[in-house]
């Protein structure tokens, strides 16, 4: 079990090193020089000369892996250098819109579980039936409905015509009620096909052929018996949801005017800013490392079968 | 020829529904300049905001553009644009896919270390590092969308491939003395195309679904051009007042995208053997019984 958890680990650290080197190579390669742009931010005229002294000061002769490194030291220090646009510092209120990006992603990943797990449910315990059919269709609908076409279906409804819930701003747990639908629809979908799946194979394994000549019933098979054994399959594909509810952040926090990462790192790149497409970058690939490592420890915890291989 | 028949007898199996919502889109997309009935760029501020009447079957959206003609046109934006990430995609993807299947070794080792890593990060955010530094336009937009597209269809080429070499007459053609690049362009690289294309149609979805996508953020197609993506971002300010130019665009790509992707279900369903059913089942289990009654029997 440790030689696994260090084995995770080590490969998740390869991974971290390689994430950095995409990140730093993408600003690098870069077209147009970063030094005019930081003069020109700095109020100067872009003399030549002038120039050549912020190149100087921000380090663009060293050889590039110079320039690699120091990099790399400031951004584990969460330092991550000055905005071109605006010329603060990338890192100010970093913390801040990685809490509502975090907020909105959670309150999502809990809420899509939820809604696949009934939906799933729904659809094992009368297999090929109308409920099935019901749950079936609302997957479909949910996995092709563009997210940006659902949040503007869910202010709509929700907003515009029966006025219940507040249709942008991050201020208190009814603002994030919308948001977290949004996001949670295509997940939950694509989740609850996944648990139908996992326990209409489940049922037909032995197992529960053994649970039905000891003569448990239908629900307790399916909770005791399937579900259990559905778990690292669904922990698995929830942690792909989680780091694709990233891409869908840029969509929908946008559209409710939460400023959140997803946000700044479109701004980022609607304004050409390097320096904050390459923030946002590091920390949306250090996040699928880190759920990719979380969600192979958790598999690890709920599948004795993986557990009995590596002790 | 010959390379379109495994699709023609896929085509039976597909469900009737998503074949007609597909067919109508294509359709379309192909015919649009010829089919809408107004011009999609005219402005007329007098006419803004319209509900449907026999001269604007839609209405008009807030700047008085005919939203019938928009939303046609827009099918033609948006299958022209699919049809081009697709192209560039399947072409690095086969192309990289076949050599890592004909090579194998360290190339196809690291090629698809890259394809994984690739295919675990939403397209998306891909997508949109690309256009963060290269700046957004068109055929941005097409190289971006490709970037995030190829590594799906460079894996499904790499196993079509290795499963293509390990057959009986590429081995006969080496014996036979053929030279690598007639292996590679004469067998490898046409029996590649044929089974990825298959796959293709039913990424396609995605692929309208990201492009719709990005031009909802400003970043893809650039008004005027229609989009439905586009045209329901432009109409979201109105939102209160005018909802259904919001809904029309957001039901025409949604439909588009359900043909795609029930297509896409069924075709990975005719590959995947099917569960037993229970008639099946049972077929199975007096075939497995007969065999004991034949042991006892001798």
């Amino acid at each position: 079990m440790i030689h696994f958890i260090s084995k995770r680990l080590k490969h998740s650290l390869v991974l971290l090193f390689m994430a950095s080197l995409v990140c730093f190579t993408l600003v690098v390669s870069a077209p147009g020089n970063v030094a005019v742009l930081i003069a020109e931010l700095r109020g100067a005229v872009a003399t030549p000369g002038y120039v050549e002294q912020v190149a100087e000061e921000i380090g663009l002769h060293k050889p590039l892996l110079m320039r690699y490194v120091d990099w790399l030291g400031d951004a584990v220090r969460g330092d991550f250098g000055i905005s071109y646009r605006t010329g603060t510092n990338v890192s100010a209120d970093l913390a801040n819109r990685m809490f509502v990006t975090g907020t909105l992603i959670a309150g999502s990943a809990v809420i899509a579980t939820l809604i696949s797990l009934a939906l799933g449910f729904l659809g094992a315990f009368w297999p090929y039936k109308l409920p099935d059919r019901v749950s079936r269709g609302l997957a479909l609908l949910g996995a092709s409905t563009p997210t940006f076409f659902v949040g503007a279906l869910m202010i709509y409804a929700f907003s515009v015509t029966f006025q219940l819930l507040p249709s942008f701003g991050f201020n208190g747990p009814k603002s994030w009620i919308l948001p977290w639908l949004t996001v949670a629809v295509l997940p939950a979908a694509v989740l609850s096909r996944v648990v139908r799946v996992g326990l209409e194979e489940a049922m037909t394994s032995p197992f529960v052929l053994t649970a039905k000549s000891k003569g448990l019933g239908r629900t307790a098979i399916l909770f005791r018996e399937a579900l259990p054994n559905i778990t690292p399959l669904f922990i698995n594909a929830l942690g792909t949801q989680v780091g694709l509810m990233t891409a869908t952040a840029i969509i929908v926090e946008p559209l409710f005017a939460w400023q959140g990462l997803g946000d700044y790192f479109l701004a980022g790149v609607r304004f050409r800013d390097f320096m904050v497409v390459q923030a946002c970058l590091l920390i949306f690939l250090t996040f699928f490392i880190v759920v990719n490592l979380i969600v192979d420890l958790a598999v690890l915890l709920t599948d004795p079968r993986i557990r009995r291989q590596w002790s | 020829m010959n390379m379109l028949n495994p699709i023609f007898a896929r085509l039976n199996k597909m469900p009737r529904a998503a074949l007609i919502t597909i067919g109508l889109f294509v359709a379309l997309g192909t015919f649009a300049p010829w089919l809408a009935p107004q011009d999609p760029s005219t402005q007329s501020l007098l006419d803004a905001g319209l509900g449907p009447s026999a001269a604007h079957w839609l209405g008009t959206d807030h700047l008085g553009r005919d939203t019938f003609s928009r939303l046609i046109i827009a099918a033609n934006t948006s299958l022209v644009s699919v049809g081009s990430v697709l192209g560039v995609a399947m072409t690095i993807g086969i192309l990289l896919g076949t050599i890592a299947g004909y090579h194998r070794g360290w190339v196809d080792d690291l090629l698809m270390r890259v394809v994984d890593v690739g295919l675990s990060i939403p397209s998306l955010i891909i997508s949109l590092a690309v256009i963060g530094i290269v700046g957004p336009g068109y055929w941005t937009m097409v190289l971006a969308l490709a970037l995030a597209w190829w590594p799906m269809s460079g894996r499904i080429s790499r196993a079509v491939a290795v499963s293509i070499m390990s057959k009986p007459h590429i081995e006969a053609l080496r014996v036979l003395g053929a030279s690598p690049w007639r292996i590679y362009f004469g067998h490898l690289l046409p029996g590649t195309i044929g089974a990825v294309m298959v796959y293709a149609t039913a990424d396609a979805g995605t692929a309208a679904l990201a492009v719709a996508t990005l031009s909802f953020l400003g970043l893809g197609i650039q008004p005027p051009t229609p989009e439905w993506g586009q045209m329901l971002v432009d109409a979201l300010p109105y939102l209160e007042s005018d909802p259904r130019q919001v809904l029309l665009p957001g039901l025409a790509l949604t439909a588009a995208v359900i043909g795609f992707n029930t297509l896409g279900e069924s075709i990975a369903l005719n590959r995947i053997p099917k569960p037993l059913t229970r008639r099946m089942l049972a077929i199975r289990r007096a075939e497995v019984a007969s065999w004991g009654k034949e042991n006892s029997d001798a």
